[in-house]
Protein backbone atom coordinates (compact mmCIF):
# COMPACT_ATOMS: atom_id res chain seq x y z
CA UNK A 1 0.00 0.00 0.00
CA UNK A 2 2.59 2.18 1.11
CA UNK A 3 4.70 1.62 -1.84
CA UNK A 4 2.04 2.20 -4.41
CA UNK A 5 1.37 5.99 -3.06
CA UNK A 6 5.37 6.29 -2.91
CA UNK A 7 5.67 5.26 -6.89
CA UNK A 8 3.02 7.62 -8.05
CA UNK A 9 5.47 10.40 -6.86
CA UNK A 10 8.43 9.10 -8.64
CA UNK A 11 8.09 10.70 -11.37
CA UNK A 12 7.13 14.29 -9.84
CA UNK A 13 10.61 13.84 -7.48
CA UNK A 14 12.54 13.44 -10.92
CA UNK A 15 10.37 16.85 -12.03
CA UNK A 16 10.74 19.24 -9.68
CA UNK A 17 12.91 17.89 -7.15
CA UNK A 18 11.31 18.65 -3.66
CA UNK A 19 12.46 16.09 -0.51
CA UNK A 20 10.59 12.93 -0.67
CA UNK A 21 8.85 13.41 3.14
CA UNK A 22 7.27 16.67 1.52
CA UNK A 23 5.24 14.94 -1.08
CA UNK A 24 4.92 11.76 0.47
CA UNK A 25 3.39 12.62 3.88
CA UNK A 26 0.49 14.50 3.35
CA UNK A 27 -0.43 11.90 0.32
CA UNK A 28 -0.71 9.23 2.20
CA UNK A 29 -2.65 11.28 5.40
CA UNK A 30 -5.12 12.24 2.81
CA UNK A 31 -5.33 8.69 0.64
CA UNK A 32 -6.77 7.19 3.95
CA UNK A 33 -9.01 10.09 4.34
CA UNK A 34 -11.86 8.55 2.86
CA UNK A 35 -11.43 5.09 3.78
CA UNK A 36 -11.74 6.59 7.17
CA UNK A 37 -14.62 8.59 6.86
CA UNK A 38 -16.98 5.56 5.72
CA UNK A 39 -16.40 5.25 2.02
CA UNK A 40 -14.41 2.18 1.61
CA UNK A 41 -14.92 0.47 -1.70
CA UNK A 42 -17.19 -2.19 -1.54
CA UNK A 43 -14.33 -4.22 -3.82
CA UNK A 44 -16.78 -7.80 -4.02
CA UNK A 45 -19.68 -5.65 -5.43
CA UNK A 46 -18.48 -3.18 -7.89
CA UNK A 47 -19.24 -3.31 -11.12
CA UNK A 48 -16.32 -5.09 -13.06
CA UNK A 49 -15.36 -5.28 -16.66
CA UNK A 50 -14.39 -8.13 -18.95
CA UNK A 51 -10.69 -7.96 -17.52
CA UNK A 52 -11.49 -8.20 -13.65
CA UNK A 53 -11.16 -4.08 -13.49
CA UNK A 54 -13.76 -1.98 -11.82
CA UNK A 55 -16.27 -0.96 -14.59
CA UNK A 56 -15.74 3.05 -14.95
CA UNK A 57 -17.79 3.06 -18.35
CA UNK A 58 -20.83 5.43 -17.89
CA UNK A 59 -22.15 9.00 -18.40
CA UNK A 60 -20.78 10.93 -14.95
CA UNK A 61 -20.88 14.19 -13.79
CA UNK A 62 -19.70 16.27 -11.19
CA UNK A 63 -22.17 18.29 -8.42
CA UNK A 64 -20.19 21.21 -7.28
CA UNK A 65 -18.84 24.48 -7.64
CA UNK A 66 -15.33 23.98 -8.79
CA UNK A 67 -15.83 25.30 -12.00
CA UNK A 68 -16.40 28.67 -10.76
CA UNK A 69 -13.92 28.30 -8.48
CA UNK A 70 -11.75 25.23 -7.02
CA UNK A 71 -11.38 27.31 -3.33
CA UNK A 72 -14.46 27.88 -0.55
CA UNK A 73 -16.08 30.92 -2.27
CA UNK A 74 -19.58 32.84 -1.20
CA UNK A 75 -21.75 33.42 -3.99
CA UNK A 76 -22.13 36.40 -6.43
CA UNK A 77 -24.11 37.48 -8.88
CA UNK A 78 -23.92 34.52 -11.55
CA UNK A 79 -21.73 32.47 -9.11
CA UNK A 80 -23.30 29.76 -6.60
CA UNK A 81 -21.46 29.56 -3.08
CA UNK A 82 -19.45 26.46 -2.74
CA UNK A 83 -17.11 24.77 -0.24
CA UNK A 84 -13.46 24.67 -2.23
CA UNK A 85 -12.37 21.03 -3.62
CA UNK A 86 -8.68 21.82 -2.95
CA UNK A 87 -7.32 19.66 0.26
CA UNK A 88 -6.45 22.07 2.97
CA UNK A 89 -8.19 24.97 0.31
CA UNK A 90 -5.03 26.74 0.08
CA UNK A 91 -3.10 26.55 -3.29
CA UNK A 92 0.89 27.16 -2.25
CA UNK A 93 1.75 29.79 -5.14
CA UNK A 94 5.34 30.99 -5.60
CA UNK A 95 5.12 34.79 -4.23
CA UNK A 96 5.12 36.23 -8.05
CA UNK A 97 1.96 33.66 -8.88
CA UNK A 98 -0.01 35.44 -6.23
CA UNK A 99 0.09 38.42 -8.28
CA UNK A 100 -0.43 36.91 -11.46
CA UNK A 101 -3.70 35.27 -9.69
CA UNK A 102 -5.15 38.08 -8.75
CA UNK A 103 -4.77 39.81 -12.05
CA UNK A 104 -6.32 36.53 -13.66
CA UNK A 105 -8.86 37.36 -11.15
CA UNK A 106 -9.45 40.32 -12.29
CA UNK A 107 -9.48 39.95 -15.79
CA UNK A 108 -11.70 37.00 -15.35
CA UNK A 109 -14.74 37.86 -17.22
CA UNK A 110 -13.00 38.25 -20.93
CA UNK A 111 -9.48 36.37 -19.81
CA UNK A 112 -10.93 32.86 -18.76
CA UNK A 113 -9.86 30.67 -21.72
CA UNK A 114 -13.64 29.34 -21.55
CA UNK A 115 -14.76 32.41 -22.24
CA UNK A 116 -12.93 31.96 -25.80
CA UNK A 117 -14.35 28.60 -25.63
CA UNK A 118 -11.09 26.81 -25.58
CA UNK A 119 -10.04 23.48 -24.52
CA UNK A 120 -10.44 23.31 -20.79
CA UNK A 121 -7.45 21.20 -19.79
CA UNK A 122 -7.18 18.93 -17.39
CA UNK A 123 -8.38 18.35 -14.25
CA UNK A 124 -10.71 21.23 -15.23
CA UNK A 125 -12.66 19.45 -18.02
CA UNK A 126 -13.59 16.98 -15.22
CA UNK A 127 -15.43 19.48 -13.57
CA UNK A 128 -16.85 21.66 -16.20
CA UNK A 129 -20.29 21.37 -15.14
CA UNK A 130 -21.51 19.28 -18.21
CA UNK A 131 -21.63 15.45 -18.67
CA UNK A 132 -18.61 12.88 -20.17
CA UNK A 133 -18.48 9.70 -21.25
CA UNK A 134 -16.22 6.46 -20.02
CA UNK A 135 -15.99 4.57 -22.46
CA UNK A 136 -13.42 1.86 -21.02
CA UNK A 137 -11.26 -0.78 -22.66
CA UNK A 138 -8.69 -2.97 -21.60
CA UNK A 139 -5.82 -1.35 -23.17
CA UNK A 140 -7.50 2.22 -23.73
CA UNK A 141 -10.17 4.47 -22.32
CA UNK A 142 -11.84 7.32 -24.28
CA UNK A 143 -13.43 9.78 -22.22
CA UNK A 144 -15.98 11.76 -24.34
CA UNK A 145 -16.91 15.60 -22.82
CA UNK A 146 -20.26 17.18 -23.78
CA UNK A 147 -18.07 20.13 -23.72
CA UNK A 148 -17.06 21.26 -27.46
CA UNK A 149 -16.48 17.61 -28.27
CA UNK A 150 -13.85 17.93 -26.16
CA UNK A 151 -12.23 13.90 -25.94
CA UNK A 152 -9.23 12.08 -24.90
CA UNK A 153 -7.74 8.85 -25.05
CA UNK A 154 -5.93 7.09 -21.33
CA UNK A 155 -3.40 4.69 -22.53
CA UNK A 156 -3.38 1.75 -20.38
CA UNK A 157 -1.32 -0.47 -22.55
CA UNK A 158 1.99 0.39 -21.07
CA UNK A 159 2.84 2.88 -23.14
CA UNK A 160 4.99 6.37 -22.20
CA UNK A 161 4.62 9.80 -22.65
CA UNK A 162 5.63 10.37 -26.32
CA UNK A 163 9.21 12.07 -26.90
CA UNK A 164 9.54 15.74 -26.70
CA UNK A 165 8.17 18.57 -25.63
CA UNK A 166 4.56 18.59 -27.00
CA UNK A 167 1.99 21.64 -25.81
CA UNK A 168 -1.18 20.52 -25.86
CA UNK A 169 -4.62 21.42 -24.30
CA UNK A 170 -5.22 18.23 -22.63
CA UNK A 171 -1.86 16.95 -22.41
CA UNK A 172 -1.06 13.40 -22.83
CA UNK A 173 -2.70 10.68 -20.36
CA UNK A 174 -1.03 7.56 -19.93
CA UNK A 175 -2.69 5.39 -17.17
CA UNK A 176 -2.48 2.39 -15.37
CA UNK A 177 -4.30 0.60 -12.59
CA UNK A 178 -3.34 0.38 -8.66
CA UNK A 179 -5.20 -1.45 -7.57
CA UNK A 180 -9.08 -0.78 -7.98
CA UNK A 181 -8.09 2.73 -8.78
CA UNK A 182 -7.19 3.99 -12.38
CA UNK A 183 -4.10 6.28 -12.08
CA UNK A 184 -3.57 8.64 -14.76
CA UNK A 185 -0.35 10.36 -15.55
CA UNK A 186 -0.47 13.28 -17.25
CA UNK A 187 2.30 16.03 -19.22
CA UNK A 188 2.88 18.22 -21.96
CA UNK A 189 0.16 20.95 -21.49
CA UNK A 190 0.55 24.38 -22.64
CA UNK A 191 0.24 27.35 -19.75
CA UNK A 192 -2.91 28.44 -21.70
CA UNK A 193 -5.39 26.77 -19.29
CA UNK A 194 -7.11 27.31 -16.22
CA UNK A 195 -8.28 25.89 -13.32
CA UNK A 196 -11.48 27.54 -12.76
CA UNK A 197 -13.23 31.07 -13.67
CA UNK A 198 -11.43 32.50 -10.82
CA UNK A 199 -7.96 32.76 -12.50
CA UNK A 200 -6.32 30.02 -11.06
CA UNK A 201 -3.64 28.57 -13.10
CA UNK A 202 -0.15 27.15 -14.35
CA UNK A 203 2.45 26.83 -16.83
CA UNK A 204 3.57 24.33 -19.38
CA UNK A 205 5.35 22.74 -16.62
CA UNK A 206 2.11 20.86 -15.62
CA UNK A 207 2.10 17.24 -14.48
CA UNK A 208 -1.28 15.66 -13.43
CA UNK A 209 -1.83 12.90 -11.47
CA UNK A 210 -5.37 11.58 -11.97
CA UNK A 211 -6.94 9.34 -9.58
CA UNK A 212 -10.28 7.58 -10.31
CA UNK A 213 -12.03 5.41 -7.38
CA UNK A 214 -15.10 3.75 -7.84
CA UNK A 215 -16.85 4.15 -4.79
CA UNK A 216 -19.98 2.32 -5.34
CA UNK A 217 -22.16 1.69 -8.78
CA UNK A 218 -22.89 5.20 -8.68
CA UNK A 219 -19.80 7.69 -7.53
CA UNK A 220 -16.30 7.81 -8.35
CA UNK A 221 -13.64 9.65 -6.12
CA UNK A 222 -12.08 11.93 -8.36
CA UNK A 223 -8.59 13.34 -7.68
CA UNK A 224 -6.12 15.02 -8.84
CA UNK A 225 -2.18 16.06 -8.11
CA UNK A 226 -1.30 19.52 -9.27
CA UNK A 227 2.57 19.56 -9.36
CA UNK A 228 4.13 22.62 -11.23
CA UNK A 229 7.45 23.97 -9.99
CA UNK A 230 7.80 27.31 -12.01
CA UNK A 231 4.21 28.32 -10.39
CA UNK A 232 3.60 26.44 -7.07
CA UNK A 233 6.27 25.69 -4.20
CA UNK A 234 5.23 22.07 -3.78
CA UNK A 235 2.40 19.51 -5.07
CA UNK A 236 -1.04 20.39 -4.04
CA UNK A 237 -4.16 18.18 -4.59
CA UNK A 238 -7.95 17.96 -5.47
CA UNK A 239 -11.05 15.84 -4.57
CA UNK A 240 -14.38 15.37 -5.50
CA UNK A 241 -17.00 13.05 -6.21
CA UNK A 242 -18.55 12.17 -9.80
CA UNK A 243 -22.13 11.14 -10.19
CA UNK A 244 -23.69 8.66 -12.37
CA UNK A 245 -26.30 10.39 -14.54
CA UNK A 246 -29.02 7.58 -13.85
CA UNK A 247 -31.72 9.48 -16.32
CA UNK A 248 -33.41 6.66 -18.53
CA UNK A 249 -32.70 8.63 -22.06
CA UNK A 250 -29.68 10.25 -20.23
CA UNK A 251 -26.90 10.76 -23.66
CA UNK A 252 -24.53 13.37 -24.05
CA UNK A 253 -25.87 16.11 -26.18
CA UNK A 254 -23.56 19.09 -27.80
CA UNK A 255 -22.05 22.43 -26.38
CA UNK A 256 -20.33 23.75 -29.20
CA UNK A 257 -20.02 27.27 -27.74
CA UNK A 258 -17.30 28.81 -30.36
CA UNK A 259 -19.91 28.09 -32.78
CA UNK A 260 -23.11 29.61 -30.92
CA UNK A 261 -21.59 33.24 -32.62
CA UNK A 262 -21.60 32.24 -35.49
CA UNK A 263 -24.68 30.28 -35.98
CA UNK A 264 -26.27 33.28 -37.45
CA UNK A 265 -24.34 32.66 -40.88
CA UNK A 266 -25.66 29.65 -41.23
CA UNK A 267 -29.45 29.31 -40.43
CA UNK B 1 -2.33 22.84 -36.83
CA UNK B 2 -0.04 19.46 -37.12
CA UNK B 3 -2.59 17.11 -38.66
CA UNK B 4 -3.85 19.70 -40.92
CA UNK B 5 -0.36 19.95 -42.51
CA UNK B 6 -0.27 15.67 -42.34
CA UNK B 7 -3.51 15.67 -43.52
CA UNK B 8 -2.77 17.39 -46.85
CA UNK B 9 0.46 17.14 -47.68
CA UNK B 10 0.96 13.51 -48.60
CA UNK B 11 -2.54 13.62 -50.77
CA UNK B 12 -0.67 15.93 -53.03
CA UNK B 13 2.08 13.87 -54.84
CA UNK B 14 -0.30 10.82 -54.25
CA UNK B 15 -3.04 12.08 -56.17
CA UNK B 16 -2.05 11.02 -59.86
CA UNK B 17 -0.91 7.35 -57.80
CA UNK B 18 -4.21 6.88 -56.90
CA UNK B 19 -5.67 8.09 -60.31
CA UNK B 20 -3.63 5.42 -61.75
CA UNK B 21 -3.73 2.44 -59.74
CA UNK B 22 -7.29 2.67 -58.47
CA UNK B 23 -9.36 2.97 -62.19
CA UNK B 24 -13.18 4.17 -61.14
CA UNK B 25 -13.84 1.93 -57.66
CA UNK B 26 -16.36 0.00 -59.73
CA UNK B 27 -17.49 -1.21 -56.15
CA UNK B 28 -17.88 2.01 -54.77
CA UNK B 29 -20.13 3.00 -57.38
CA UNK B 30 -22.10 0.05 -57.38
CA UNK B 31 -23.86 -2.68 -54.77
CA UNK B 32 -22.07 -3.54 -51.76
CA UNK B 33 -19.72 -6.74 -52.90
CA UNK B 34 -20.70 -10.05 -50.77
CA UNK B 35 -20.42 -9.18 -47.73
CA UNK B 36 -20.58 -12.53 -45.92
CA UNK B 37 -17.72 -13.73 -47.73
CA UNK B 38 -15.56 -12.29 -44.71
CA UNK B 39 -16.07 -13.75 -41.62
CA UNK B 40 -14.77 -10.94 -38.99
CA UNK B 41 -13.93 -11.56 -34.76
CA UNK B 42 -16.40 -11.16 -33.20
CA UNK B 43 -16.70 -8.44 -29.90
CA UNK B 44 -17.74 -10.05 -26.42
CA UNK B 45 -21.03 -8.12 -27.27
CA UNK B 46 -21.34 -9.66 -30.87
CA UNK B 47 -20.24 -7.04 -32.51
CA UNK B 48 -18.09 -7.95 -36.00
CA UNK B 49 -14.65 -6.53 -34.19
CA UNK B 50 -13.92 -3.37 -37.03
CA UNK B 51 -11.81 -1.15 -34.47
CA UNK B 52 -9.40 0.69 -35.50
CA UNK B 53 -8.23 3.71 -38.75
CA UNK B 54 -10.37 4.21 -41.38
CA UNK B 55 -9.90 6.78 -44.46
CA UNK B 56 -11.51 7.26 -47.65
CA UNK B 57 -9.63 5.71 -50.15
CA UNK B 58 -10.30 8.95 -52.27
CA UNK B 59 -9.89 11.18 -49.45
CA UNK B 60 -11.18 15.10 -49.07
CA UNK B 61 -13.95 17.00 -49.02
CA UNK B 62 -13.87 19.82 -51.42
CA UNK B 63 -16.41 18.33 -53.64
CA UNK B 64 -19.35 15.53 -54.05
CA UNK B 65 -19.32 15.31 -57.47
CA UNK B 66 -15.47 15.47 -58.51
CA UNK B 67 -13.89 14.43 -55.10
CA UNK B 68 -10.91 15.80 -53.72
CA UNK B 69 -8.91 18.00 -51.06
CA UNK B 70 -8.49 21.66 -50.98
CA UNK B 71 -4.90 21.05 -51.62
CA UNK B 72 -5.95 19.01 -54.81
CA UNK B 73 -7.77 22.30 -56.03
CA UNK B 74 -4.33 24.33 -55.61
CA UNK B 75 -3.12 21.31 -58.01
CA UNK B 76 -6.13 22.17 -60.70
CA UNK B 77 -5.20 25.81 -60.43
CA UNK B 78 -1.99 24.87 -61.59
CA UNK B 79 -2.70 22.54 -64.01
CA UNK B 80 -4.96 25.00 -65.90
CA UNK B 81 -2.09 27.82 -66.18
CA UNK B 82 -0.20 24.80 -67.82
CA UNK B 83 -3.10 24.41 -70.29
CA UNK B 84 -3.31 20.70 -69.24
CA UNK B 85 -7.11 19.43 -68.83
CA UNK B 86 -9.03 19.35 -65.44
CA UNK B 87 -8.65 16.18 -63.26
CA UNK B 88 -11.91 14.45 -62.87
CA UNK B 89 -12.83 12.13 -60.81
CA UNK B 90 -16.18 10.12 -60.09
CA UNK B 91 -18.48 11.90 -58.03
CA UNK B 92 -19.57 10.40 -54.94
CA UNK B 93 -23.10 10.51 -55.74
CA UNK B 94 -24.40 7.41 -57.33
CA UNK B 95 -28.22 7.56 -57.00
CA UNK B 96 -28.43 9.64 -59.13
CA UNK B 97 -26.90 8.14 -62.15
CA UNK B 98 -25.92 11.70 -63.37
CA UNK B 99 -23.76 12.09 -59.93
CA UNK B 100 -25.67 15.03 -59.09
CA UNK B 101 -27.65 16.63 -56.04
CA UNK B 102 -31.47 16.79 -56.84
CA UNK B 103 -32.06 19.90 -55.89
CA UNK B 104 -35.06 21.70 -55.69
CA UNK B 105 -34.71 25.23 -57.80
CA UNK B 106 -34.49 27.26 -54.88
CA UNK B 107 -31.87 25.40 -53.46
CA UNK B 108 -30.28 24.59 -56.49
CA UNK B 109 -29.78 28.38 -57.12
CA UNK B 110 -28.07 28.96 -53.32
CA UNK B 111 -25.82 26.32 -53.79
CA UNK B 112 -24.64 28.42 -57.03
CA UNK B 113 -24.62 31.37 -55.49
CA UNK B 114 -21.99 29.45 -52.25
CA UNK B 115 -20.04 28.24 -55.22
CA UNK B 116 -19.79 31.27 -56.99
CA UNK B 117 -18.25 33.02 -53.61
CA UNK B 118 -16.25 30.17 -52.69
CA UNK B 119 -13.08 32.47 -53.17
CA UNK B 120 -14.59 35.67 -52.76
CA UNK B 121 -16.35 35.32 -49.30
CA UNK B 122 -17.57 38.86 -49.34
CA UNK B 123 -20.36 37.87 -46.26
CA UNK B 124 -19.56 35.91 -43.36
CA UNK B 125 -22.41 33.46 -45.12
CA UNK B 126 -20.00 32.72 -47.73
CA UNK B 127 -16.98 31.45 -45.54
CA UNK B 128 -17.54 27.47 -45.17
CA UNK B 129 -17.72 26.70 -41.57
CA UNK B 130 -15.21 23.86 -41.91
CA UNK B 131 -12.76 26.94 -41.96
CA UNK B 132 -14.12 28.18 -38.31
CA UNK B 133 -13.22 25.02 -37.00
CA UNK B 134 -17.05 23.78 -36.72
CA UNK B 135 -17.88 20.44 -36.70
CA UNK B 136 -18.43 18.80 -40.14
CA UNK B 137 -21.61 17.04 -39.77
CA UNK B 138 -21.69 12.86 -40.10
CA UNK B 139 -21.00 13.07 -43.93
CA UNK B 140 -18.19 15.60 -44.56
CA UNK B 141 -16.13 14.58 -41.00
CA UNK B 142 -16.11 11.33 -42.58
CA UNK B 143 -13.91 12.25 -45.71
CA UNK B 144 -11.72 14.97 -44.33
CA UNK B 145 -9.55 12.74 -42.17
CA UNK B 146 -8.85 9.34 -40.49
CA UNK B 147 -10.71 8.59 -37.99
CA UNK B 148 -10.70 5.94 -35.31
CA UNK B 149 -13.59 3.53 -35.03
CA UNK B 150 -13.64 1.64 -31.40
CA UNK B 151 -16.22 -0.63 -30.25
CA UNK B 152 -17.80 -1.11 -26.47
CA UNK B 153 -20.24 -3.25 -25.39
CA UNK B 154 -23.53 -1.68 -26.63
CA UNK B 155 -21.79 1.32 -28.71
CA UNK B 156 -19.60 2.55 -31.58
CA UNK B 157 -17.90 5.86 -31.14
CA UNK B 158 -16.16 7.08 -33.98
CA UNK B 159 -13.26 10.05 -33.72
CA UNK B 160 -12.41 12.00 -36.20
CA UNK B 161 -8.78 13.10 -35.77
CA UNK B 162 -9.22 17.01 -37.35
CA UNK B 163 -10.78 19.29 -35.31
CA UNK B 164 -12.01 16.30 -32.73
CA UNK B 165 -15.33 15.46 -33.11
CA UNK B 166 -16.80 12.46 -32.41
CA UNK B 167 -19.75 10.14 -32.44
CA UNK B 168 -21.50 8.20 -30.05
CA UNK B 169 -23.54 5.45 -31.74
CA UNK B 170 -25.72 3.21 -29.08
CA UNK B 171 -26.61 -0.18 -30.73
CA UNK B 172 -29.44 -0.69 -28.13
CA UNK B 173 -32.64 0.31 -30.25
CA UNK B 174 -33.28 3.35 -27.59
CA UNK B 175 -35.34 5.79 -29.41
CA UNK B 176 -33.53 9.43 -30.62
CA UNK B 177 -33.68 12.77 -28.93
CA UNK B 178 -36.26 15.08 -29.64
CA UNK B 179 -35.72 16.71 -33.05
CA UNK B 180 -36.56 19.97 -32.13
CA UNK B 181 -32.76 19.16 -30.38
CA UNK B 182 -30.42 20.09 -33.46
CA UNK B 183 -26.60 18.76 -33.04
CA UNK B 184 -23.64 19.79 -35.46
CA UNK B 185 -22.77 16.17 -35.43
CA UNK B 186 -26.62 14.72 -35.49
CA UNK B 187 -28.36 11.78 -32.91
CA UNK B 188 -27.22 8.45 -33.96
CA UNK B 189 -28.79 5.16 -33.48
CA UNK B 190 -27.10 1.84 -35.28
CA UNK B 191 -27.26 -1.31 -35.29
CA UNK B 192 -25.69 -4.31 -37.05
CA UNK B 193 -26.86 -6.36 -40.02
CA UNK B 194 -24.41 -8.80 -40.59
CA UNK B 195 -21.79 -6.83 -41.31
CA UNK B 196 -22.65 -3.92 -42.03
CA UNK B 197 -23.30 -1.07 -39.13
CA UNK B 198 -27.13 0.54 -40.44
CA UNK B 199 -26.78 3.81 -38.34
CA UNK B 200 -29.99 6.12 -38.47
CA UNK B 201 -29.14 9.91 -38.08
CA UNK B 202 -31.66 12.39 -36.87
CA UNK B 203 -31.53 15.96 -35.16
CA UNK B 204 -28.79 17.19 -37.80
CA UNK B 205 -28.49 21.31 -37.04
CA UNK B 206 -26.70 20.91 -41.28
CA UNK B 207 -25.27 24.32 -40.23
CA UNK B 208 -21.91 22.73 -41.70
CA UNK B 209 -22.04 22.30 -45.40
CA UNK B 210 -21.95 18.63 -47.27
CA UNK B 211 -18.62 20.18 -49.08
CA UNK B 212 -16.46 23.15 -50.08
CA UNK B 213 -18.05 23.81 -53.18
CA UNK B 214 -21.24 24.95 -50.96
CA UNK B 215 -23.67 21.94 -51.19
CA UNK B 216 -25.74 21.19 -47.88
CA UNK B 217 -28.84 19.96 -46.74
CA UNK B 218 -31.40 21.75 -44.16
CA UNK B 219 -31.79 21.12 -40.52
CA UNK B 220 -34.79 18.38 -41.28
CA UNK B 221 -32.39 16.06 -43.39
CA UNK B 222 -33.12 12.24 -42.11
CA UNK B 223 -29.44 10.35 -42.90
CA UNK B 224 -29.24 6.59 -43.41
CA UNK B 225 -25.66 5.35 -43.56
CA UNK B 226 -25.04 2.18 -44.01
CA UNK B 227 -21.12 0.96 -43.42
CA UNK B 228 -20.78 -2.54 -44.91
CA UNK B 229 -17.21 -4.45 -44.19
CA UNK B 230 -16.23 -6.61 -47.17
CA UNK B 231 -12.96 -8.04 -45.52
CA UNK B 232 -10.41 -6.88 -42.48
CA UNK B 233 -9.35 -3.84 -44.80
CA UNK B 234 -11.98 -2.26 -46.61
CA UNK B 235 -15.63 -1.03 -45.82
CA UNK B 236 -18.01 0.55 -48.48
CA UNK B 237 -19.94 3.81 -47.34
CA UNK B 238 -22.91 4.25 -48.62
CA UNK B 239 -25.71 7.48 -46.86
CA UNK B 240 -28.88 8.78 -47.96
CA UNK B 241 -29.85 11.95 -47.63
CA UNK B 242 -33.71 12.71 -47.48
CA UNK B 243 -34.75 15.81 -47.10
CA UNK B 244 -37.87 17.36 -49.12
CA UNK B 245 -37.86 21.23 -48.05
CA UNK B 246 -34.47 20.82 -50.17
CA UNK B 247 -34.31 17.93 -52.74
CA UNK B 248 -36.72 16.53 -55.33
CA UNK B 249 -36.38 12.98 -53.91
CA UNK B 250 -33.51 11.21 -51.73
CA UNK B 251 -30.07 10.64 -53.25
CA UNK B 252 -26.98 8.48 -52.16
CA UNK B 253 -23.51 8.62 -51.76
CA UNK B 254 -21.04 5.64 -52.03
CA UNK B 255 -17.50 5.53 -50.98
CA UNK B 256 -14.64 2.87 -50.68
CA UNK B 257 -12.92 3.35 -47.31
CA UNK B 258 -9.59 1.49 -46.31
CA UNK B 259 -7.32 1.23 -43.08
CA UNK B 260 -5.55 4.36 -42.30
CA UNK B 261 -2.22 4.05 -40.84
CA UNK B 262 -1.54 0.81 -41.75
CA UNK B 263 2.45 1.21 -41.87
CA UNK B 264 2.22 2.97 -37.85
CA UNK B 265 0.56 -0.19 -35.75
CA UNK B 266 1.55 2.38 -32.98
CA UNK B 267 -0.22 5.04 -34.22
CA UNK B 268 -2.23 7.09 -31.77
CA UNK B 269 -4.82 9.76 -31.79
CA UNK B 270 -3.39 13.16 -30.82
CA UNK B 271 -5.42 16.16 -29.87
CA UNK B 272 -6.04 18.45 -32.37
CA UNK B 273 -7.37 21.48 -31.16
CA UNK B 274 -8.72 23.79 -34.24
CA UNK B 275 -10.36 26.48 -32.89
CA UNK B 276 -7.91 27.62 -30.28
CA UNK B 277 -5.56 29.76 -32.38
CA UNK B 278 -7.35 29.41 -35.92
CA UNK B 279 -6.71 32.48 -38.11
CA UNK B 280 -8.00 30.59 -41.05
CA UNK B 281 -10.64 33.26 -41.71
CA UNK B 282 -8.84 36.38 -41.27
CA UNK B 283 -6.62 35.29 -43.91
CA UNK B 284 -9.09 34.49 -46.21
CA UNK B 285 -11.27 37.77 -45.33
CA UNK B 286 -8.38 40.17 -45.03
CA UNK B 287 -7.98 41.72 -48.51
CA UNK B 288 -3.99 42.78 -46.83
CA UNK B 289 -3.04 39.20 -46.21
CA UNK B 290 -1.01 37.48 -48.03
CA UNK B 291 -1.63 33.78 -48.53
CA UNK B 292 0.75 31.37 -47.91
CA UNK B 293 1.13 27.68 -46.42
CA UNK B 294 3.49 28.49 -44.13
CA UNK B 295 0.56 31.27 -42.88
CA UNK B 296 -1.63 28.40 -42.44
Amino acid sequence: MMMEFLSLFTDAERRSGPPRFLCVIPVVFLSLAPLASGTQPAAATLPRASDGKPDLSGIWQVLNTADWNIQDHQAQPGVPAGQGVVEGNEIPYQPWAVAKRKENFENRAVADPLAKCHLPGVPRITYTPLPFQIFQAPKQTTVLYEYAHANRVIYTNGSKHPDGRIDWWLGDSRGHWEGDTLVVDLVDFNDQTWFDRAGNFHSDELHVVERYTLIDRDHIQYEATIEDAKVFTRPWKMGMVLYRRKEKKIQLLEFECYGFEYEKYYP
Amino acid sequence: MRIRFRAVLPVLPSMVLIMALIPAPASAQGTPRAAAAWTPAHASDGQPDVQGFWEAEIGGTYSLVNPRRGGGRLEELLREKKGLPPIVKPSRIVDPPDGKVPYLPWAAAKQNDLLDHIDTPIKPEYVDPQARCLPDGVIRATFWSPFQIQQFPGYVVIVYEQNHPYRIIPLDGRPHIAESIKLWMGDSRGHWEGNTLVVDVTSNNSKARLDNEGDFASDAVHIVERYTFTDANTFLYEATLEDPSVYTKPWKISARMVRAHRKEPDYELWEDACHEGEHNVEIQTSPNEQRSDEKR
